[in-house]
């Protein structure tokens, strides 16, 4: 479904990521693990278009898709989270997800519907959503005003409501609790039960080997293994370069 | 065209290249507050006016050498700078670039109108230094108080620069301007050197102030909304966050502006200088020197 | 009672400079390129009626049409520059504009006197409201029903999704690129919208005055243009009309017995506005409150 062919993003000297080939598969749960800074947001950011690349390729449902700009990429059907939540703090929760309604089909509604009122479907799917993510009681709320846990998951409801099919999951589970971290371990089950493809990047070991179908493993900014995560897990490289550091502190 | 037009011409842009060394400084004073704080300090052409008034207003009654005279509106315009950082910047929070923008303006209204309740509004005679010399240059007579406006502008911007690149204040200054978080984590009180910058930036204010006034002759409450206009303009052609790009820009533009004077008339005078803006904007966006963006 | 028509008068157009650029800080880009909106408006709209003989109904679409799509085309390149940039750009252009017309003679001969802009000296006789036989109540009704319109279509566009999407955009343009909005489409038409709406304001104020010049049109009433707004806060339309309420009614009207320390007052206020309220006066907040109080009474009085 989305292929990087030799990927590549320098920033001046620093080669953030350098030729990075990676395939993630139509329904597949695809976890990218490394180091700090080696290269898992930046690949992030190139997949929906916020970094233009230096070189190689992204192919995307057989089309090259490099030099789209990120807004018509998620009307394509990519849609993201942030690691640093990045919310519209001054608009309502309700609101931050009407606004993220970009997918195409949703572009297909008629012009003043769309910007003006808004169809019922588009309102009960938004409303649905909430329920999902446990935040219907506080739809009128400020997203800026939600405690840290809710806006999480907020950020993982908005990325949803573009109705992509990939999605991108950027340390989903950073600054979570145990009880947390277990949600979100569900509600990204649920993701592939909708066949919803996700590629997910954290840091938390134990949520990627549970969810992942398969692992790819960074390293400054090369891609130092992938398979299943009982292979990575066993793998010696991925062990020096990654488990063995943290084994260590 | 004859020759005597000619020289008539260049004589022309020759002085507005000398008096182009006021436009330099404004140019750098909000360019540094930009660099710091990321924020526009509106109020700043007119805190340099109100300075240069202020100088006067220090030496009213004593018969003072012109000298002193600019020496008062330095000090006088690093006392406002201060006292603008801590009534436009210091209370309000950093998300709200549109507040801090507004009290500005807000500053330059008051400040203006402090002027015009404090002078009935009736322009003041400003003290010009060697305005009785003339130094001709074959067919050219430099004004020698150009000439020593557009020196002291000189010594403004070596003192300055070296200020920025010679000394553990400029190595600050600059530190917190390309990554304030780390600057703070090394131990650099990003509000020391904030009201610092904004110190500096004022006396450097001041001296522009008391520049306009020695080379017009006079000082008026009108002068600061043109200054203001012109000063972002040049900061912006020099390209932002650039203090050579400012010197040269502030140069240009003070030569421009008497060229097209004298071809085209006063009253279409400032309209070339806004399309060179907007050729500058729309072909080179980063001006006569781009800074390149930091990663964050 | 004259006066007061005057001053709602006044009020009126006043609102109307001020939607025009709430319209823009809504995307969060400032733009002071709105006084030159409004002057292309205001001489736009003065020149069909007074030359080309129009009513002032389609002399005010005409100028309308003429002011957006000027600030549409302006948009293209001035939204690729951000902050202190946009600033100066949009300053540049306002003054170019103003100096446009400061240079602009385009005068036809009437009876015995020429009418039509008159470069420096300005464009006399804009005189559709005595010729019509309008009264100061009426051209005052007039205004109000613009403004009431203006409001109304903005107050709804704020609730729609087209204004959380302009907030989005404000509020934080890489999270809003990256759950799929065309950010300068947005903003373009954000601008172009604000310009429809300052053409509007233009062309009335040029009848009412009857006389424009270019100093009019300068960066003073381009800063007051971003001040209502921000000073009344963007959360909402009534913020504009109130920020304006309280400088054109209470600081300049009211004041007036203050004599030369009104003025003074007047840039003091405004920065210890900006001090107390950096939101400004009705902030979301505020607005949240409001909404609360009406609603838990609703509740208690079913009860």
């Amino acid at each position: 479904m989305l292929d990087l062919q030799a990927v590549s993003k320098h920033f001046g000297g620093v080669r953030a990521v350098d030729g990075v080939d990676l395939t993630v598969a139509r329904g597949q749960i695809l976890g990218l693990i490394g180091p700090n800074g080696s290269g898992k947001s930046t690949i992030v950011n190139l997949i929906c278009g916020l970094f233009p690349l230096t070189s190689g390729r992204i192919v995307y449902n057989g089309a090259d898709i490099a030099d789209l700009p990120p807004h018509a990429r998620v009307t394509m059907g990519i849609a993201r989270t942030f690691q640093n939540i990045r919310l519209f703090g001054q608009l309502t929760v309700w609101q931050n997800l009407w606004v993220a309604q970009n997918s195409s089909e949703q572009r297909k509604q008629n012009f003043l519907k769309r910007w003006l009122g808004g169809s019922r479907s588009a309102r009960e799917e938004i409303d649905r959503t909430l329920e999902f993510f446990d935040l219907a009681h506080k739809r009128d709320e400020l997203a800026g005003n939600l405690a840290f846990g809710e806006q999480r998951r907020l950020e993982f409801a908005r990325a949803l409501s573009a109705k992509p099919a990939l999605l991108l999951l950027d340390e989903p589970a950073a600054g979570m609790n145990a009880e947390e971290i277990d949600q979100l371990d569900g509600r990204i089950r649920r993701m592939r039960q909708d066949g919803i493809t996700v590629l997910l990047i954290e840091h938390h070991v134990e949520l990627v080997m549970s969810v992942a179908d398969r692992i790819a493993v960074l390293n400054f900014g090369q891609k130092i293994a992938e398979g299943t995560p009982a292979a990575v897990q066993a793998n010696p490289v991925v062990r020096e370069a990654y488990l063995g550091t943290a084994a260590a502190a | 065209m004859d020759l005597l037009d000619l020289i008539d011409a260049v004589q022309s842009v020759a002085d507005g290249v000398l008096f182009g060394a006021t436009y330099a400084l404004l140019g750098i004073g909000f360019t540094l507050i930009f660099g710091v704080m990321h924020k526009l300090n509106l109020s700043y052409a007119a805190a340099s006016i109100g300075a240069a008034y202020a100088s006067l207003l220090i030496l009213a009654g004593i018969e003072a050498p012109a000298i002193f005279v600019f020496l008062m509106a330095a000090v006088a315009g690093g006392v406002i700078g201060g006292l603008v950082y801590l009534i436009a910047f210091k209370f309000i929070p950093l998300a709200n670039p549109l507040a801090t923008l507004m009290s500005t303006v807000g500053l330059l209204l008051l400040i203006d109108e402090i002027i015009v309740h404090s002078t009935a509004g009736v322009p003041l005679n400003y003290p010009a230094l060697f305005s009785d010399v003339i130094i001709p240059m074959g067919p050219f007579n430099l004004r020698g108080d150009l000439i020593f406006v557009f020196a002291l502008g000189c010594v403004c911007m070596v003192v300055l620069l070296l200020l920025l690149y010679r000394t553990k204040l400029g190595l600050a200054t600059r530190a917190v301007s390309q990554q304030p978080i780390a600057s703070e984590l090394c131990g650099i009180s990003i509000t020391h050197v904030n009201v610092l910058t904004f110190v500096l930036t004022g006396v450097v204010g001041g001296i522009a102030g008391a520049m306009t006034g020695a080379a017009i002759g006079m000082l008026s409450p009108l002068l600061s909304l043109p200054l203001t206009v012109k000063g972002l303009i040049v900061t912006v052609i020099g390209g932002l966050g650039s203090i050579p790009g400012a010197i040269i820009a502030g140069l240009v533009v003070g030569g421009l502006e008497n060229f097209f004077q004298f071809f085209r008339g006063v009253s279409e005078r400032d309209l070339y200088i806004m399309l060179l803006l907007f050729a500058f904007l729309i072909f080179r966006p980063g001006g006569i020197f781009p800074t390149t963006a930091g990663r964050d | 009672m004259d006066f007061y028509f005057g001053l709602i008068q006044i009020i009126g157009v006043h609102t109307l400079l001020g939607l025009s650029a709430y319209c823009v800080l809504l995307t969060g880009q400032v733009s002071l390129a709105q006084a030159g909106f409004f002057a292309i408006g205001a001489y736009v709209a003065g020149m069909l009626t007074v030359i080309a003989q129009w009513p002032l109904v389609p002399a005010l679409g005409v100028s309308a049409l003429v002011a957006g799509a000027t600030a549409c085309a302006v948009g293209f390149p001035a939204l690729r520059v951000k902050g202190l940039m946009l600033v100066v750009a949009t300053v540049a252009f306002g003054e170019a504009v103003r100096l446009f017309f400061f240079n602009f003679t385009y005068q036809v001969q009437a009876g015995n006197i020429r009418l039509g802009p008159h470069g420096g000296e300005g464009f006399r006789q804009i005189r559709y409201f005595p010729e019509n036989g309008w009264t100061t109540l009426d051209v005052m009704l007039f205004i109000w029903a613009v403004v009431a319109l203006v409001m109304a279509g903005l107050w709804w566009l704020n609730r729609s999704r087209a204004g959380a999407v302009l907030r989005a955009v404000g509020e934080d343009e890489l999270a809003a690129q990256s759950t799929g909005i065309n950010i300068t489409a947005v903003k373009i038409s954000a601008m172009t919208v604000g310009g429809v709406i300052a053409g509007i304001g233009g062309g009335i104020f040029a009848h009412y005055t009857t006389h424009i010049e270019h100093v009019q049109f300068g960066v003073v009433l381009a800063t007051f243009a971003i001040a209502y707004p921000i000073l009344g806060g963007l959360s909402n339309v009534f913020g504009t009309l109130l920020a304006v309420i309280f400088i054109q009614g209470f600081l300049i009207e009211g004041l007036r017995f203050m004599g030369d320390w009104r003025n003074l007052l007047f840039g003091g206020l405004i920065v210890l506005a900006m001090n107390v309220r950096p939101r400004g006066l009705l902030d979301a907040g505020a607005m949240l409150a409001l909404k609360r109080l009406f609603f838990s009474r609703k509740e208690r009085s079913d009860a």
